[in-house]
């Protein structure tokens, strides 16, 4: 089994490894890389706990191969953060009370960037479509389908003032 | 899970994806989404000494009309389809795309994949079966072209070469006045394998009212996704109207062959019979736009 040697963009950081070729993307970010934010659920590409991502767009991290990202763009829940400041999403997840046991949250947080990326005016359906790929057996989704909607809220007004 | 060991390669063009596959025939795995592959890989139900994957292959990716119908490269995702506008008739194929696993899937899972998979649920298999669509299957120094309906087999299996690569889904042209719509039957809305599926094609006549063509395809409900033939044959000349519709959702589901494994057959059959008389009318409503 020859290693792969890969390039990609990490969290806006070009970034190196030498992988073998069945380690999956969540492997390497938690194993080779010690990024454990992304967590590993089901495996099956069901429960969404290891959500990314790729080039901009939510993916089970579980059902990509690592040397797949060579050339190409990760974004974890770690880099949402600047530095100390936590991302919009982050602190209105904490604020509505959006996470409780945490292991669906980096999943949650980033399918709902991905989703205000796209449609900065979601409605509640919108939001429920973009996180039915993220399970939570905590919350029932009201509190997250609230912290998303929240944030959404925020930019309106903002730009308002604006 | 741990994966089994494979070597990896990732070739840059269809020419050298196709070398690849014509050294390594059955040793080697395809890798496109990889939704399906590599929980294959982790079960150990597939043991490839390759794994080859298709993401650079740019040859593979894409839709574009013509004249004669629409190209569609087979790693285009299911999320790109959902997004698609491609007509009205074609919209089964966008509505069935935006039903398939979640949204984190179906930014990878691919159309190609799909179909290759060929598993009896398969959400896109009944729209493109309605589309009368075929897929182009290339391997090195042959090219060669299967209607969809002659491409499938039986469970998990379809008509492929170990040798050969999907490149292509072409959907013919459909004439003006044609709609298209799918129905998909689970126990929840997102993650759901499809217990019963149907899409439905219809063309209208000039006046709007009689219908000139018609498929239906049904998908779980067989070893295969399958044409119901006879139930889109009565409704060919005759108006397009809610009896008929009816009628010919009754014929669907006698045609329809499911194995009672996840339901009852009886229950089957009566929601094939349900979802083909929903799509026949949403599929009328869309011939009219």
């Amino acid at each position: 089994m020859k290693k792969c040697h890969i390039s990609f963009q990490l969290n806006g950081i070009i970034t190196e490894v030498l992988v073998n070729p069945n380690q999956t993307l969540v492997g390497m970010l938690r194993d080779d890389l010690g990024l454990t934010g992304t967590k590993y659920g089901c495996g099956e590409g069901d429960c969404g706990a290891c959500a990314v991502l790729l080039d901009d767009e939510p993916v089970n991290s579980c059902l990509v191969l690592a040397p797949q990202v060579d050339g190409r763009r990760v974004t974890t829940i770690e880099g949402l953060a600047d530095g100390e400041k936590l991302h919009p999403l982050q602190e209105s997840f904490v604020e509505k009370g959006a996470i409780q046991c945490g292991f669906c949250t980096p999943g949650m947080i980033l399918s709902a960037k991905a989703l205000l990326e796209r449609e900065p005016h979601p409605n509640e359906l919108d939001i429920r479509t973009a996180i039915s790929g993220n399970l939570c057996r905590c919350t029932g989704y009201q509190k997250i389908v609230e912290a998303i909607a929240a944030v959404a809220e925020k930019a309106d007004n903002c730009g308002e003032e604006n | 899970m741990i994966l089994p060991r494979f070597d990896y390669e990732a070739p840059d063009d269809l020419k050298a994806a196709c070398k690849i596959m014509a050294v390594y025939g059955s040793r080697a795995c395809l890798l496109a989404g990889g939704t399906d592959l590599l929980i294959a890989l982790k079960k150990e139900s597939l043991a490839p000494v390759k794994v080859v994957a298709l993401d650079r292959v740019d040859e593979l990716k894409g839709i574009g009309t013509a004249s004669e119908g629409i190209y569609i490269g087979a790693r285009t995702t299911a999320a790109e389809l959902a997004d698609a506008w491609l007509g009205s008739a074609e919209q089964a194929l966008a509505e069935a795309a935006s039903l398939v696993g979640s949204p984190l899937v179906r930014n990878l899972a691919t159309i190609g994949g799909n179909l290759a998979t060929a598993m009896p649920a398969a959400d896109l298999a009944p729209p493109l079966l309605a589309l009368n669509a075929s897929v182009v299957l290339e391997r090195v120094g042959a090219q060669r072209e299967v209607a969809l309906e002659e491409f499938f087999v039986g469970p998990g299996e379809q008509v492929m070469s170990s040798e050969e690569v999907m490149t292509l889904i072409f959907i013919p042209q459909l004439p003006e006045g044609s709609g298209g719509a799918f129905e998909k039957l689970g126990v929840r809305k997102a993650l759901e394998r499809s217990i019963v599926s149907v899409a439905v094609v219809i063309s209208l006549d000039d006046d709007g009212r009689t219908i000139n063509a018609a498929h239906i395809a049904l998908g779980a409900v067989a070893p295969t996704p399958m044409l119901a033939r006879e139930a889109a044959a009565s409704l060919v000349g005759r108006r397009a109207v809610a009896k008929n519709f009816a009628a010919a959702a009754k014929i669907a589901a006698g045609e329809a062959r499911p194995r009672g494994k996840r339901t009852s057959t009886v229950y089957s059959r009566l929601m094939v019979e349900t979802l083909t008389r929903r799509a026949l009318d949403r599929a009328f409503q869309a011939a009219n736009i």
